[in-house]
C-alpha cells in the first residue's frame, strides 16, 4: 500500500472501475475503511502458514468438456434487443480511440 | 555504435473449431454482424462459460508439434479490464497454468539453422470486432469468444530475418496441423513483437517497445528492421528510449507511436470461479497426438526418403502445403519426382500467378501433368511442344487428346493447302 | 400444499389468477415485487402433469426470465429483458409452474436488509414497520404473506436463510452445485447458491426435486442423482447427532431467543437425538465476516464488469466509450454497490491479493476444515438464525465490530464457504414476529437436513405459517 488511502485515492480507483464517486462519497469510504481495516486485522490474526487458498467450495476436478457442435445461436434481433440504437445489425459507440 | 537486438514474439492464433471457446455458438468469418452469437458471447448477466473440447484438442496438437510439455490439468483465470470489445469486462485466459510450457521450433535463415524457444502456449478467447467510422465505432460480436491460442516465444531472435523465419515456421506448422487458418490478412493469426536494443556485448537489456498491427509475414522483417534502426538512431543521438506501444504502418514502412506505457496495467488476475480444474485423460491426449496431421519437418524427411529431391526443392514445395499435396497426387501416376517438381514450381506456378489462380482453384488435373511429363520422357513430344500445350493443360484438358487434336488440325490444315 | 395443489387440475386458472390478484393488492402494502406477471399467457400453454402443475410461484429478480424484465434490484438493469431463461426457469416451466412475480431484492444481491432495491424496500408481512431481511426479501415476503407457496431466492452469505428467519418460513440453501446457476445474475460465484422459500418441509422436498440436477452449461453443477426427497423424508431423530453452534449460542443477547432455542434443543433430545455443543476457534469465528466480505466483494467486482450500458441495460450518454461506461455505471449503481466494488477491486490488486483476497481464501479453507471436523461426528450444526426478530426499517444501531454482529448475525456464511446444505425453519414468535433456527449438514445430505427440519416442524407446529398483512 504505497499510496495514501485518502479521498483522492478512492476517486482514482473508482475511475479505473468506470464509475465516479463524489467527494462526499469518497470521504465515506475513507471512514468505512477504518472499520474495514479493523475487521481485516481479525483476518490477519489467523495463522495461514502452509494453507492453500480455497478457490472453489468443492475442489473435485471434472473431466467434462463440451462437444464442439453448434447448439445455441440467437438471432441478430435478439442480440440487439436490449439496445435502442443500432446500425446495420451493429452495436454503436462513439469512435473508439485506441 | 553497434547494437544488438533482443526480440520476442507473441502470436495469437484463432483455432478452427465449429464453436466458440466457452459457448455453443458457431465460429465464423465474414458473416452478417451479430448473427453468430448467443447470450454467453454477449456477456449477458448470469451466463457461464463451458469449455470446448475441440479447442483443447487443437491446443494440445499445437503444443505437441512445438515440443511443449503439456499440463493435463486445465485451469482458467480472469484477466480484468474494461474495453469496448470485451463483453464481460474480463477475458477468460490461462495466466497461471498455460496448457503448454517450454517448447521450441527450428528456423532456417541465411546463417543456418537456429532453435527458437517457446515459453508457453495458453488458451483464451477472442474479443469482438470493431469497425471504426468517422465518428462512430460499430461492434460485431460474431468473433467474441472464438478460441485462441497465444504462443509466447523466448526473446531468442536477434534480427528481422530470424523473426520473420520464426513466424513463417510457426505459421506453417499450425497450417499443416490444421488447427487454424493462420491467415494474417484475415486476422486468424496476429503477431505482436517486442524489441529492445542494447550496445553490442552488453549483458543488460534495453527498454522494450511493443509493435502491433503487423498484418503480413513479409512486414514482420520490415517492421523489425525499421524499429531497430529507429531505436539505434535515438540512442546514437543520446536520446532515451521510452516503453511504448507502436503500430506498424505498412504504407510508410514506419512504426508509429500508439501510446506510452505508464507503469504496468494491473489486470487483477484470479482463477475463474465458474470453471473447476479439468483433468484431461492421458489416453485422450495420446490419441490426439497419434492422429495429428503430418508436420512440415516430417514431410521434409518423407520427401527426402521417398522422392530423393534436393533440400532446396523440398523446402520450396513444403513451403506451400497445397502445392506439396498436389505434387503427391501427381506422383501417384508419375515416376520422375525432380521433373514433376520442376514443372510445378516453374511452369505451373508461373501460369497460376499470371492468371490469379492457386493450386487449389486450378482446373489442372494431377494425372494430366504426369501424362505430359511421361510423353516427354518417352520421346512422344519435345519439351518445346510440351510447353505449347500448357494453357490447355491448365484448363483441365488431357495432353494426349490435345496433342492428337493438334496433329489432326495440322494435317487438316496441310490437306487444305494441297491444291 | 404443493403436492395437493399440483393434483388439483381443475382449479389451475382460478388459483393462479387469485395469486396474481393477491400479489397486486399486497404490492401496495409490502412492495415485495419489481414486476408482477399476469399468468394468462402461461396458463394457455401449460404442459401436462409436473410437480408444480398450475402452482403459482415467484422468482427473485436476479433470475433471468425470457421476455420478462429482470433487474437484479439495480437501476442499471431497470430496462433489461433477457432473451433466455435461467435453467431453474426452464425446469420449473417444465414442471408446470406459473410465474406471477419477479421479487424485490437488495441491489445485485449485495445486502442483508432488502433496503437497497432501486424500487424501494420490501416490508415484512408480519410487521410492516420491519424489514424482511435480504437479499431475497421480496421472495420471502411473497411466500410468508401466502401469495405463492414457493419462491426462488439466492444465497451468497445468508440471503435466503436470514429473511426466512425474519419472515417465519422455510428457507433452503442446498449444496453448492445441486441447482444450476446458469442464468442467475451472479454476486460471488464461489459463494452463490440458488435456493428457495416454502412454508413446509414437504414443499421444500418437492421444490428441490424439481430444481436439482446437472446442467452442462454450469460447469460447477453436480452430476449426482437427484433423490425423491419427499419419499425419503424421515423425521425420526433416533441416533441423529446434533451439534449446537457453541460460539453463536454464547454470543446471543436476546433472552427470548436463548430460551426458544434451548427449549427446542431439549425437544430434539426428547425425540431421540443426541445434542452436544461444538465450538469453533474464536479467531476463526471473528474472521468469518471479513473473509466473506473480501471474497464476495472481490468476485462481485469482476462479475459485474459486464454492466457497462453498451449491449444491454441503462445506457447513459457520453462522448466516448469511457464516458458512456462511466456515466452508465455511476448512475446505474447505488452508492453501496460502488463502495463494495472499490473494496473488491482493492483486494484484487496484484500487490494486495496475497494479504487480502488470497488470505481470505486461505481462512475460508481453515473455517471449512473445522466444519468438517464437526460434521465428521455430527449430522448437523444448529444455531438460531439471528439474535432477534426482523429489525425495524430505520434501525441503524448495529455495531459492526461486536461479537454479536460478527458472530451471531453472520455465522450462516459457513454454509456458503463450505457449499454444504443449510436451511432455516421457523423456531418461535416474539412480539408477533417470527424467528428461525438454522441447520447445516454434510454435502449433498439434504435428506438428513429435511428430516431434522421436519422433526423441528413437528415440534413447533409451524407449518404453512402465513402472515395476515395489516
Amino acid at each position: 500500500m504505497s499510496e495514501e488511502m485518502n479521498k483522492e485515492y478512492f476517486k482514482k480507483l473508482a475511475k479505473q472501475l468506470m464509475f465516479e464517486l463524489s467527494d462526499e462519497e469518497s470521504e465515506d469510504i475513507v471512514k468505512e475503511f477504518e472499520t474495514l481495516n479493523k475487521q481485516l486485522a481479525l483476518l490477519e490474526k489467523v495463522n495461514t502458514d502452509g494453507v492453500e487458498p480455497m478457490v472453489y467450495p468443492f475442489e473435485d476436478e471434472t473431466t467434462f468438456l463440451r462437444e464442439d457442435e453448434v447448439t445455441h445461436v440467437i438471432s441478430q434481433e435478439d442480440a440487439l434487443a436490449n439496445v435502442k440504437d443500432k446500425i446495420e445489425g451493429h452495436f454503436i459507440l462513439p469512435k473508439v480511440v485506441k | 555504435m553497434e547494437y544488438q537486438a533482443t526480440i520476442g514474439i507473441e502470436i495469437h492464433c484463432e483455432l478452427k473449431t465449429n464453436t466458440k471457446m466457452f459457448s455453443g455458438a458457431p465460429c465464423s468469418f465474414g458473416r452478417k454482424a451479430n448473427t453468430c452469437t448467443n447470450e454467453i458471447d454477449l456477456g449477458q448477466p448470469g451466463t457461464m462459460p463451458c469449455v470446448n473440447m475441440e479447442a483443447v484438442a487443437k491446443a494440445i496438437e499445437a503444443c505437441t508439434a512445438l515440443h511443449l510439455t503439456i499440463d493435463p490439468l486445465v485451469k482458467f483465470d480472469r484477466k480484468n479490464y474494461y474495453y469496448s470489445d470485451l463483453p464481460k469486462g474480463f477475458q477468460i485466459t490461462q495466466q497461471f497454468h498455460p496448457i503448454g510450457r517450454d517448447g521450441y521450433i527450428m528456423i532456417h535463415t541465411s546463417e543456418g539453422e537456429k532453435k527458437i524457444r517457446i515459453n508457453r502456449i495458453h488458451m483464451e478467447e477472442d474479443t469482438a470486432k470493431q469497425f471504426h467510422l468517422t465518428s462512430k465505432t460499430l461492434l460485431d460480436y460474431n468473433r467474441a469468444g472464438t478460441p485462441l491460442i497465444e504462443i509466447v516465444s523466448e526473446p531468442d531472435m536477434k534480427n528481422g530475418e530470424e523473426a520473420q523465419a520464426y513466424v513463417e515456421a510457426l505459421r506453417q506448422t499450425l497450417l499443416y496441423l490444421g488447427v487454424s487458418d493462420v491467415k494474417m490478412e484475415e486476422g486468424s493469426m496476429r503477431c505482436d513483437v517486442n524489441i529492445s536494443i542494447a550496445p553490442k556485448g552488453s549483458s543488460t537489456l534495453g527498454t522494450k517497445n511493443e509493435i502491433k498491427n503487423i498484418n503480413s509475414i513479409s512486414n514482420v522483417g520490415k517492421a523489425i528492421e525499421y524499429e531497430i534502426k529507429r531505436q539505434a538512431d535515438l540512442l546514437d543521438r543520446g536520446e532515451e528510449i521510452h516503453q511504448e506501444t507502436r503500430r506498424y504502418d505498412d504504407k510508410t514502412g514506419e512504426t508509429i507511436l500508439m501510446r506510452r506505457k505508464e507503469g504496468t496495467v494491473d489486470y487483477k488476475f484470479f482463477p475463474e470461479p465458474n470453471i473447476v480444474p479439468i483433468r484431461l485423460d492421458e489416453k485422450w491426449i495420446q490419441n490426439i497426438q497419434a492422429n495429428m496431421n503430418e508436420l512440415p519437418e516430417e514431410r521434409e524427411k518423407r520427401y527426402a526418403e521417398t522422392y530423393g529431391l534436393s533440400q532446396h526443392d523440398i523446402k520450396i514445395l513444403i513451403g506451400n502445403k497445397d502445392m506439396s499435396e498436389f505434387f503427391e497426387e501427381v506422383m501417384k501416376s508419375a515416376k520422375d519426382a525432380k521433373n514433376v517438381c520442376n514443372w510445378l514450381l516453374s511452369d505451373v506456378s508461373g501460369w497460376l500467378n499470371k492468371h490469379g489462380e492457386t493450386i487449389t482453384t486450378t482446373k489442372l488435373q494431377p494425372q494430366n501433368l504426369a501424362k505430359l511429363i511421361a510423353m516427354i520422357d518417352d520421346g512422344k513430344i519435345s519439351s518445346k511442344q510440351a510447353k505449347e500445350v500448357v494453357d490447355d493443360l491448365m484448363e483441365g484438358k488431357d495432353p494426349e487428346e490435345v496433342i492428337k487434336e493438334r496433329v489432326l488440325n495440322k494435317s487438316r490444315m496441310l490437306d487444305s493447302l494441297i491444291p | 400444499m404443493i403436492k395437493e395443489m399440483a393434483k388439483d387440475v381443475a382449479n389451475v386458472k382460478e388459483r393462479c389468477q387469485e395469486a396474481y390478484q393477491k400479489a397486486v393488492v399486497l404490492q401496495e402494502k409490502l412492495n415485495d415485487a419489481i414486476t408482477l406477471v399476469d399468468p394468462s399467457e402461461q396458463l394457455e400453454s401449460l404442459p401436462e402433469g409436473g410437480l408444480f402443475h398450475g402452482v403459482p410461484i415467484a422468482l427473485k429478480d436476479n433470475v433471468s426470465t425470457k421476455g420478462i424484465l429482470t433487474t437484479a434490484g439495480s437501476r442499471i438493469l431497470s430496462n433489461y429483458v433477457p432473451v433466455f431463461d435461467a435453467e431453474v426457469v426452464t425446469k420449473l416451466k417444465k414442471e408446470g409452474a406459473v410465474i406471477i412475480a419477479k421479487a424485490s431484492m437488495d441491489e445485485l444481491a449485495m445486502g442483508g436488509t432488502n433496503l437497497t432495491c432501486y424500487t424501494g424496500p420490501s416490508l415484512n408481512p408480519w410487521d410492516t414497520k420491519r424489514m424482511t431481511g435480504g437479499s431475497s426479501g421480496g421472495s420471502a415476503a411473497l411466500v410468508a404473506s401466502g401469495v405463492v407457496p414457493m419462491a426462488i431466492g439466492s444465497d451468497t452469505g445468508d440471503s435466503i436463510r436470514k429473511p426466512a428467519s425474519f419472515c417465519g418460513i422455510v428457507g433452503v440453501k442446498p449444496t453448492y452445485g445441486r441447482i444450476s446457476r446458469y442464468g442467475i445474475i451472479p454476486y460471488a460465484s464461489s459463494l452463490d447458491h440458488v435456493g428457495f422459500f416454502t412454508r413446509s418441509i414437504e414443499d421444500a422436498c418437492i421444490s428441490l426435486q424439481a430444481l436439482a440436477g446437472r446442467d452442462d452449461r454450469d460447469m460447477t453443477s453436480s452430476y449426482r442423482e437427484v433423490p425423491d426427497y419427499l419419499s425419503l423424508l424421515d423425521s425420526d431423530l433416533t441416533d441423529k447427532k446434533i451439534a449446537i453452534f457453541g460460539n453463536v449460542q454464547d454470543a446471543l443477547t436476546n433472552e427470548t431467543t436463548k430460551d426458544l432455542f434451548t427449549n427446542l434443543m431439549k425437544q430434539l433430545e426428547k425425540k431421540g437425538a443426541k445434542v452436544d455443543v461444538f465450538h469453533f476457534s474464536e479467531d476463526l469465528m471473528k474472521a468469518m465476516l471479513p473473509t466473506y466480505y473480501l471474497i464476495a466483494n472481490c468476485e462481485a467486482t469482476s462479475n459485474h464488469s459486464n454492466l457497462d450500458g453498451i449491449r444491454f441495460g441503462v445506457h447513459e450518454k457520453g462522448d466516448s466509450m469511457e464516458e458512456i461506461m462511466t456515466n452508465s455505471r455511476t448512475k446505474g449503481f447505488g452508492l453501496l454497490i460502488r463502495k463494495r466494488f472499490v473494496i473488491g477491486s482493492y483486494g484484487l490488486f496484484e500487490e494486495n491479493q496475497e494479504k487480502l483476497f488470497k488470505k481470505a481464501q486461505k481462512v475460508r479453507r481453515l473455517i471449512v476444515d473445522e466444519l468438517n471436523e464437526c460434521l465428521k461426528e455430527y449430522d448437523c450444526l444448529i444455531a438460531p438464525a439471528s439474535n432477534d426478530i426482523a429489525p425495524l426499517l430505520n434501525d441503524t444501531s448495529r455495531d459492526e465490530l461486536s461479537d454479536g454482529y460478527l458472530i451471531v448475525e453472520n455465522h450462516m456464511v459457513i454454509g456458503n464457504f463450505s457449499g454444504y446444505p443449510s436451511m432455516t425453519v421457523p423456531m418461535g414468535m416474539m412480539d408477533g414476529c417470527p424467528i428461525g433456527v438454522n441447520l447445516t449438514c454434510r454435502a449433498f445430505d439434504e435428506v438428513t437436513m429435511f428430516g431434522i427440519g421436519k422433526a423441528i416442524e413437528d415440534i413447533t407446529g409451524y407449518k404453512d405459517l402465513t402472515a395476515e398483512v395489516k
